[in-house]
């Protein structure tokens, strides 16, 4: 999650073709991939869609440092092999699927900044609910320095010690509560500087 | 743990698309329950809380597959309805991260919020009974954890004919699919074709790694809160019910 910054930076950033290319035509090109995901079962398809998706990674210059991103559900993805026999087949199947859906949604955030996201799925979704989104992405770079400044400060205080467990694990909680209180705090001050701005309950986009 | 980190296209479509189906009614029930002044006041409030989850949500603790959902505390401190708006919200963003699939929105929406509004109920319950903080927190979030687990593993074993077919479909045929299918060939000629799903399996595994997980958030979950308590008791609305 600490990647979100760069992420979006990367977004906003890059030059490419898919970069430059309009949310809309992304976002029903995703629709795609996950349609894909969901019909295609054999593994030479689900094989090709990935290698696709691999090339447009690369065409679209993501930096390999985003890549473990698209593996991260794979840990998960482990618990499920549990279910089968451990087939080979349904191992590789469940894999390529996982693999195709966080490539495809990396390449997305990756190329795609998100207000441009949720202004789409605005169109579609109810204004609350984008407006709810909007807010977390708010919120998420706001928690983000505090928590950065927390760690900071249990780091630099020997707070985190794997030889005392139980200190850690208070320590860790007591940050996790900071966080919270401080993000109520910036909550009640963000409300009102929206109201102050004529916040009606929605937020209007800008085109571009 | 408690939710599905399945990704898109395991589980059959009727199951993740009734997901979708019941979280949509109940937005809109909730949307025409809850006044819209309010809602908008408590929408900064909403997105904060699913950004402390999200944040959750990203700290990983490997060796079990494991991160803190912090569902219950935002639970206790959104109420029950907005609870439930809010778990949406993390489950699209988590998705956009590949934490889970996009299809499974709908379903994991619905065990988180199964998690946040049982822990707010139960820990409202606990705490009128016994006084105490920690335990009260304790005890609601890990049976909140265990509820949501098992209704998790309900859901997965809906699908199994799904990963049945899954797993036989194209045998003996494809590249890879070929060299595997010869050796199943070989145990379904002895008679009843033998399952290929071991849901036991699976559900021994879920458990015996949720246990680990629902302790510990339990405990993390109990110690926030006393932190909350010592600092802003207020947050926590327990006065009325002390009185």
């Amino acid at each position: 999650m600490i990647q979100l910054s760069y992420l979006d930076y990367l977004a906003v950033e890059g030059k490419s073709f898919l970069h430059r290319l309009s949310p809309k035509l992304k976002i029903i090109g995703m629709i795609f991939v996950l349609f894909a995901i969901v019909t295609v079962r054999n593994l030479p398809g689900l094989f090709l869609l990935y290698i696709f998706l691999l090339c447009l990674y690369f065409i679209a210059r993501v930096p390999m440092r985003i890549f473990p991103l698209t593996l991260y559900p794979l840990i998960f993805a482990v618990l499920f092999i549990f279910v089968s026999q451990f087939q080979i087949r349904f191992i590789l199947l469940v894999f390529l699927k996982v693999l195709c859906g966080s490539t495809g949604v990396v390449l997305l955030l990756a190329t795609t900044p998100y207000p441009s996201i949720f202004s789409v799925l605005g169109k579609v979704l109810p204004s609350t609910f984008v407006m709810a989104l909007f807010l977390t992405y708010r919120s998420v770079f706001i928690l983000l320095t505090v928590l950065e400044e927390t760690q900071h400060a249990l780091y630099l205080r020997g707070g985190v010690q794997w030889k005392h467990p139980w200190r850690s694990l208070t320590n860790i909680s007591n940050a996790f509560g900071h966080l919270i209180i401080k993000g109520i705090d910036a909550s009640e001050k963000m409300y009102e500087s929206m109201v102050l701005r004529g916040f009606k309950g929605k937020v209007h986009h800008r085109r571009e | 743990m408690s939710h599905i980190h399945l990704p898109d296209g395991v589980l059959p479509v009727w199951l993740w698309a009734s997901g979708f189906v019941v979280v949509i009614l109940i937005w809109m029930i909730l949307l025409r329950v809850m006044k819209k002044e309010e809602l908008t006041r408590r929408l900064p409030l909403l997105g904060m809380m699913a950004a402390v989850m999200v944040l959750g949500a990203s700290v990983e603790i490997v060796p079990i597959a494991y991160h803190v959902n912090l569902t219950v505390m935002s639970g206790i401190l959104l109420g029950p309805s907005l609870i439930f708006l809010a778990t949406f919200v993390v489950n699209v963003i988590l998705a956009l991260f590949g934490h889970g699939g996009i299809t499974v929105i709908g379903l994991n929406t619905l065990m988180f919020s199964i998690e946040g509004a049982l822990g707010y109920f139960l820990f409202h319950l606990f705490w009128r009974l016994l006084r105490r903080l920690s335990l009260a927190l304790f005890l609601a979030t890990f049976l909140a954890l265990t509820v949501a687990t098992f209704s998790m593993i309900g859901v997965v074993s809906l699908g199994t004919p799904h990963y049945e077919e899954l797993i036989h479909q194209e045998e003996g045929r494809g590249m890879i699919g070929f060299e595997f299918g010869k050796e199943k060939g070989g145990h379904q000629k002895e008679g009843v074709p033998e399952k290929e799903v071991n849901l036991k399996r699976f559900i021994a595994i879920i458990l015996s790694l949720g246990f680990i997980g629902w302790v510990l958030e339990g405990i993390i979950t109990a110690l926030i809160a006393r932190y909350i308590h010592r600092l802003r008791p207020d947050l926590l609305r327990l006065e009325k019910e002390s009185r």
